[in-house]
């Protein structure tokens, strides 16, 4: 199991799809160029430059109100709605101009790590859900350059670890604002512990339950209270409440450093020093150090077959197809946990080298996510976001709003048959949708609301989607076959549609012109069924 | 080029022409039947069965508060800071205790902001069914919502009971037989066959083909659509024999095409509500949506609405006035919004035609958290609410709270099976023959005797 693609198997086919899987596709142009890498330099290669770390730090700068300490507006709850949209253009801004693989992997974390809107609020609170979303970027990115240490907060109460590692990112997680305020950590005391974060720790972000990928032994309810309980004491910092400098752990003894604004702390007295467990049959850490705090239990987690196979399974169905074997899931497990120690990125080399990535079962059988579908939509006609307002009303109609999912569980996943990314609505609304783009039509999503307005959004560069010199009737076939490898590479169409999308083409073009035709062509494309999977 | 199609034109160009429906393959042809044949004979067959509401309140609502047993000394004990007493104007239930588990009957009272559950029960229009859960509860969300969604606790669930209930019971029926007011499908309409006749929405407005406007063109997009989806092809039907993600894509199109035009129809229809007052909220928002299309008689026997929000783990009440707090605001949400949803089906003539159930994943535990909220549980009690209901009266037993009774760590344990309630529904009020529950509900409970929530005519 999971050997590698054969250097003779590599094609045109298994290209487009790894460009599509590990990214967000790519032009007709850069298909061919990615095609051309791994026939000639090997599939090896070809893999290796979609893993390369080359996150635009820079070009992705927060928006300006955030990069204040102190909320220019007062330290109210004022301008919530321009936060939020600004914090969602900021988002998609990151997938369409991210490294594609890290702008994938962040997709995924934002998914599988989700934080709902309780999260936000006060100033220092928007602080540290842009500082826990950067956090997520930079494990989606890999290793951070001078970068390699925790984050937002006391820092030495962070086990060592750095950004790209799956263990590193949980502690991390588990010590951020947006997870202590979204899973109720900051009210959790010693005697009074509420168990919502344990609880979740165990069955989203590590553990699982249930048996469909894995025979292993389940956690029990017993467990959830003892990891509750290893988690108490966790706090954030706002502006207004300066914690007693007595009241949290200080390893540097008497000088108390200040924490800056939205950080995380430990309360002194409430991590207690008594030993917990036994959890999930372990009565000491891998190590062979008592079950002490929540640390300690990840270190436990990840230790289990369980957690390996869980969290292999997650990527596989993300990034290849829904219903892998248990015997796939256990190979897989093997070389997350025990090859890579929890590395994500050699991983995921292993997972896109493997003759498994490119079978039938897996090409072209994903339906793409909102995420996906919109980021796919944006590069493919080479046009820039909407509106932050726009871009707002779009995902909300697609269902994948960035801090309001649906559950703590994230969104579905792009699991094929029975998807429920496709509700009859969000359908409706992915066939209507590509007018936005292409007729500036932005009825679509509105209700007579004005704030959407496109009429400054560019045009898409029709001269390079449908060349002039392609446009004439007779062209018709090369020109769909043009738009075809920039919209559906790995589709084809069936004859009833391309004789419509014919018959239409000519006559919108003959009545109101060549472009109106194109323009016509492309949305009609768009809307296919066809065009929902990749 | 005329590219709408009337629907003489497309009944003759497509699964009624001789020479297609000779060719089509079988699955095909009962899909086009199903949904769109049946679709384009809206409405006269529409609008006058009967038809289930779901209320989901999703989170796992903490029904201790919502129906108090105010003088119980274990709660009292169990929850010194949320408790909910007689100085907080609960509305005690004076006429009847609830028989409980203990064998004594216990005082019971509704959620001060429940005025219009009370009204309700005092008019013998609410039943109240205390202690629903299953055996060895889950207290996952996720997990814990696929049993109720799927009825089939502790299996790996494959499809919905409602979803199985159509497929069983349904064969013919219009493309909106179930319709959910969301955006993401439920999975209790998830059905084993290549199409289930039920749609999810958000918001009716955006239900439908926006056309080219502004472009100065007649061209209707929905024909143009309809064509590129296979929907007017004689031989061509649109939906792949060989690729299944992509046949299910196909499929999503097909229903979105024709369910747009059924739900249009019928909103168009329905026109203006008779209840000049509702509360303006997501609820009142999906049920105002629901109230419109019975009014404008959509064929649709199974609405389904939710109301998220339920998993109080903090600040369930705030402290010192337990009338303030989150669980507090769902109340009253919960309250306005089926009140109004029930004002408006008394003023269309429907109220008879209906019934709501209330259900959520899991009640939670006896006991507090300390960050003034409840941590996940098992049993909950259910409301079941209608003009045909057998209301004022209590069903199941309410559980005994004690240390000792209780299980996975502090939930309430239950005694009355949720899959026992969605029988009675189907059997008493849906009129579903008791031949069909195997098929319906493949794994049992043991107790499936039907519950007597529905007056006989």
């Amino acid at each position: 199991m999971l050997d590698p693609l054969p250097q003779e198997s590599w094609s045109r086919r298994t290209a487009t799809h790894l460009l599509q899987r590990a990214g967000f596709g790519g032009t007709p142009e850069e298909q061919e160029a990615f095609y051309q890498l791994g026939k000639e330099q090997g599939i090896e290669a070809a893999v290796d430059s979609l893993l390369e770390a080359s996150e635009d730090w820079s070009s992705l700068s927060w928006p300006e109100w955030m990069q204040s300490e102190v909320d220019p507006n007062g330290e109210t709850y004022a301008n919530q709605g321009i936060r939020r949209r600004d914090f969602i253009q900021w988002y998609f801004k990151v997938l369409m101009q991210g490294q594609p693989l890290a702008a994938k992997l962040l997709k995924f974390f934002i998914d599988h790590f989700a934080v709902d809107s309780a999260t936000v609020g006060q100033y220092f609170r928007w602080i540290g859900m842009f500082r826990y979303t950067e956090m997520l970027r930079k494990h989606a990115a890999g290793n951070v350059a001078g970068e390699d240490a925790p984050f937002e907060g006391d820092e030495r109460l962070v086990p060592p670890g750095h950004y790209g590692n799956f263990k590193t990112l949980v502690n991390h997680v588990s010590w951020s604002l947006g997870m202590i305020r979204t899973l109720d950590l900051a009210q959790s005391r010693r005697g009074n512990v509420n168990e919502n974060f344990g609880r979740e720790l165990l069955e989203l972000f590590a553990m699982g339950i249930g048996s469909e990928y894995s025979d292993d032994p389940e956690y029990t309810e017993e467990d959830v209270a003892v990891v509750a309980d290893a988690f108490t004491g966790r706090k954030y910092y706002g502006f207004r409440y300066f914690p007693d400098e007595n009241r949290y752990n200080n390893p540097a003894g008497d000088q108390n450093p200040p924490l800056p604004p939205a950080s995380v702390y430990q309360l002194r007295g409430q991590q207690d020093r008594s030993t917990k467990g036994p959890f999930y049959g372990y009565t000491k850490t891998p190590n062979g150090n008592p079950i002490i705090n929540g640390d300690d239990v990840i270190d436990i987690i990840f230790d289990t077959d369980r957690c390996a196979k869980h969290l292999s399974w997650k990527l596989w169905r993300y990034f290849a197809s829904p219903n892998p074997s248990k015997e796939l899931v256990q190979a897989l497990a093997y070389k997350f946990r025990d090859e890579h120690d929890y590395e994500i990125r050699p991983f995921l080399r292993d997972l896109f080298l493997s003759e498994e990535f490119y079978e039938d079962s897996v090409v072209s059988t994903q339906i793409k996510d909102a995420g996906d579908y919109f980021v796919c939509l944006a590069k493919q006609l080479g046009v820039p976001l909407p509106t932050r307002d726009a871009m707002e009303d779009v995902m909300q109609q697609l269902g994948y709003e960035v801090i309001f999912p649906p559950s703590i569980a994230g969104w579905p996943e792009p699991d094929g048959p029975g998807n429920t990314w496709l509700a009859t609505g969000a359908m409706v609304f992915r066939m209507n949708m590509p007018s936005i783009f292409t007729h500036h039509n932005y009825a679509v999503f509105t209700s007579g609301r004005t704030r959407n307005s496109m009429d400054e959004f560019p045009e898409a560069d029709w001269n390079v989607i449908a060349p002039i010199e392609l446009r004439r009737k007779e062209q018709f076939p090369l020109l769909l076959e043009q738009l075809k490898k920039r919209f559906m590479p790995s589709r084809e169409l069936r004859k009833s549609q391309v004789r419509t999308l014919f018959d239409h083409y000519s006559s919108v073009s003959e009545e109101l012109g060549e472009l109106e035709g194109v323009r016509e062509l492309v949305r009609l494309i768009l809307a296919l069924p066809e065009y929902q999977t990749q | 080029m005329n590219t709408k199609l009337n629907r003489r034109d497309f009944v003759s160009k497509s699964i009624w022409g001789a020479t297609a429906s000779m060719t089509l393959p079988g699955f095909l042809q009962q899909t086009l039947f199903n949904l769109d044949a049946r679709a384009q004979s809206l409405p006269s067959q529409g609008g006058e069965g009967p038809i289930i509401l779901l209320m989901e309140m999703a989170g796992g609502n903490d029904t201790l508060n919502t129906l108090i047993p105010y003088t119980n000394s274990i709660y009292r004990g169990a929850r010194p800071t949320i408790r909910l007493g007689t100085e907080h104007n609960i509305l005690q239930i004076t006429d009847k205790d609830g028989p409980s588990v203990t064998g004594s009957n216990e005082p019971l009272a509704l959620h001060p902001n429940l005025s219009n559950f009370k009204q309700m029960w005092d008019n013998g229009e609410l039943g109240i069914i205390n202690g629903v859960g299953y055996p060895n509860p889950n207290l996952s969300h996720f997990k814990s919502f696929d049993y109720w969604h799927s009825a089939e606790p502790n299996g790996m669930p494959k499809d919905g009971w409602i979803g199985r209930y159509l497929d069983n019971q349904c064969d013919g029926c219009g493309a909106t037989t179930g319709i959910y007011i969301n955006r993401r499908p439920t999975f209790a309409f998830k059905s084993d066959a290549t199409s289930s006749p039920t749609v999810t929405f958000q918001s009716p407005q955006f239900f439908n083909w926006r056309d080219q406007q502004g472009l100065g063109r007649e061209r209707s997009l929905e024909g143009l659509y309809r064509n590129l989806i296979g929907l007017d092809h004689g031989a061509d039907d649109g939906i792949s024999g060989y690729d299944d993600t992509l046949a299910y894509v196909q499929r999503s199109a097909h229903s979105a095409m024709i369910s747009t035009e059924s739900v249009q129809h019928a909103m168009d229809r329905g026109g203006e509500l008779l209840n000049p007052s509702w509360p303006n909220n997501g609820l009142a928002n999906s049920l105002k949506t629901i109230a419109q299309l019975i009014n404008g008689q959509s064929e649709t026997s199974v609405y389904y609405a939710r109301q998220g929000g339920y998993d109080t783990h903090n600040n369930q009440i705030l402290t010192g006035d337990p009338l303030t707090g989150r669980h507090s605001d769902l109340m009253q949400t919960l309250n306005g919004a089926l009140g109004a949803f029930v004002d408006e089906m008394k003023a269309q003539g429907n109220w008879e035609r209906v019934v709501i159930l209330t259900f959520s994943e899991f009640g939670r535990k006896v006991i507090e958290n300390g960050s003034l909220g409840t941590d996940h549980g098992a049993a909950e009690t259910l409301f079941v609410m209608g003009g045909r209901v057998a209301g004022n009266q209590y069903y199941g037993l309410y559980p005994d709270l004690a240390a000792d009774a209780r299980v996975s760590r502090n939930s309430m344990d239950f005694n009355v099976d949720f899959r026992t309630v969605y029988r009675s529904i189907l059997e008493k009020w849906m009129g579903v023959p008791a031949s069909a529950m195997p098929a319906i509900f493949p794994s049992p409970p043991v107790d499936f005797t039907p519950l007597d929530i529905i007056n006989p005519i």
